[in-house]
């Protein structure tokens, strides 16, 4: 492996796609996956995509280097994206970022968690980001490669190598890519975006470091009481990283499911609260051990019962997929916080 | 202020990696992975090394 | 074919090489720092026990982070950097 750390730009005598690819992955560049070419023609075209984004970028975890406009773009060449894909990219990466998201932490943790990437607004439907049936799932280029290239972002520039940097103890297919998209128009509530005080008309990229979705499955329950105690026994895992660390999570209901809420008068508000009172897990189903490990830095329970995330304010619900009984919770690292971005668009 | 990192094998090239990135040169005494769920007997062969690494330290 | 280096970076400015003075460690206050992992604590106070076989003073403290998964908070490092001149940091896992 050659050191090309000090330069933007690299000359090569490569004859095909194989041989690129043999390269790449010497290089630690890649996913396991096969790679496009970031020449300076396509990366070229991705820049001007990002035009409306001039702001500078702070340094990457773990690596803790600056990168230019020109790197990322080939790291989302290299992944698949079509420029017009870019600018999602960047508010990504400025979701994850951003202090509170805790980049760092999220990347050298033995916790198998990634950059969840969800997109709400107008921009979904323009660039075809899938957030009916199999949101979560292949199929759709802007997911797989939206997803793809944060993490190829923070593998090249950040330095996160799995062993070395990326310490995680088994890692997650979510690492690949994790993007999908509020399923807005099927919500009987407002869209996510727009509850947190974004403008219906903004696109708004909201990530989260998070395990890959836990599926709940609830074919029998036809009342929203019934749902809920589902959803709520669900979420209560005593292995959760979320008891040992504390933090947010993402509750993303199925169609179907948030039709049954909104029909028996539950608001967003009023499920935010039940499910912060019903998701907990008491304490004997906690190891003494762990009781004890927790209590040594401050982890107490509430009465006999753990709660799931600090406050309800790190609930956060939202509709995405398509038909049927299923909805999905998304724990977080723990240590981390659910970042919302804008994206930039030129003028 | 001086500091030294006591970290398991396993996470030993975190700790470089890290501090290549920070620019420190770490002190660094490595011991036995893991540290976490050992009971007290098991913990005291890592407490032993560790403190024999402190030494080691102290005498260069 | 030329490309571009999808791994390039500028180091940020103040990114220089850091050095710590010369200590005492058989006279200079030592905080032992824990990540707040399982056995961490437990790690330390052993330590500290065998220190004290060859320190003639007791000056050891502790301290942690409030978070395995988060970074200790500045006022926390500000503490211990102005109240001790060693730092023996446990990242037990």
């Amino acid at each position: 492996m050659n050191d090309f750390s000090s330069s933007e730009v690299i000359d090569l005598d490569i004859p095909d796609s194989e041989a690129w690819n043999d390269f790449a992955l010497a290089q630690g560049w890649s996913d396991g996956m096969p790679l496009v070419m970031p020449t300076e023609a396509a990366v070229a075209r991705f820049t001007a995509a990002a035009r409306g984004d001039n702001q500078t970028f702070a340094p990457i975890s773990p690596r803790q280097v600056v990168p230019t406009l020109a790197s990322l773009a080939a790291n989302a060449v290299m992944a698949g994206c079509k420029p017009e894909y870019f600018p999602v990219v960047l508010a990504a990466l400025r979701g994850v970022l951003s202090p509170e998201y805790n980049l760092h932490g999220t990347l050298a943790t033995t916790h198998p968690c990634a950059p969840m990437i969800m997109v709400s607004g107008p921009l979904r439907q323009a660039l075809d980001i899938n957030c009916g049936s199999n949101c979560f799932g292949q199929g759709w280029r802007a997911n797989a490669t939206i997803g793809r290239a944060l993490e190829l972002i923070l593998l090249n520039v950040g330095g996160a190598r799995p062993g070395v940097m990326d310490r995680s103890t088994q890692g997650s297919p979510a690492k690949f890519s994790f993007c999908f998209g509020e399923n807005e128009e099927v919500s009987p509530w407002a869209p996510y975006h727009v509850r947190r005080g974004f403008a219906a008309t903004d696109s708004v990229v909201t990530v989260m470091s998070g395990e890959a979705p836990h599926n709940i499955n609830d074919h029998g329950s036809t009342t929203a009481e019934g749902v809920l105690t589902t959803i709520c026994e669900s979420i209560a895992q005593p292995g959760s990283n979320l008891i040992y660390g504390k933090g947010p999570y993402v509750l993303v209901l199925g169609p179907e499911h948030a039709e049954t809420l909104h029909r028996d008068g539950w608001t967003i508000e009023a499920l935010r609260e039940e499910v912060f009172r019903r998701a907990r897990v008491h304490i004997s189903r906690v190891s003494k051990e762990n009781r004890e490990s927790y209590a040594s830095t401050g982890r107490h329970p509430d009465g006999d019962w753990y709660p799931m995330s600090p406050t309800v304010e790190d609930i956060h619900i939202v509709v995405a997929g398509g038909p049927g009984k299923h909805s999905a919770y998304i724990p977080s690292f723990g240590g981390t916080a659910v970042c919302s971005v804008r994206v930039a668009l030129p003028a | 202020m001086a500091g030294v990192v006591i970290a398991t094998e396993t996470f030993r090239p975190l700790v470089l990696a890290q501090a290549k990135a920070r620019k420190i040169e770490p002190k660094l005494v490595v011991v036995k992975h893991p540290v976490g769920g050992l009971n007290a007997t098991e913990l005291a062969e890592r407490i032993d090394r560790a403190f024999e690494g402190i030494r080691e330290l102290i005498a260069k | 074919m030329r490309i571009i280096n999808p791994s390039f970076g500028v180091m940020p400015a103040g990114s220089e090489v850091l050095a710590s003075g010369a200590v005492d460690w058989l006279k200079d206050p030592i905080v032992l720092f824990s990540n707040s992992k399982p056995n961490a604590r437990e790690l330390l106070d052993g330590l500290k026990a065998k220190l004290a076989t060859i320190r003639g003073i007791d000056n050891i403290g502790y301290a942690q982070k409030n978070s395995a998964s988060q970074a200790a908070p500045a006022e926390t490092l500000a503490e211990v950097a102005q109240s001790y001149r060693i730092a023996l940091l446990a990242l037990a896992d």
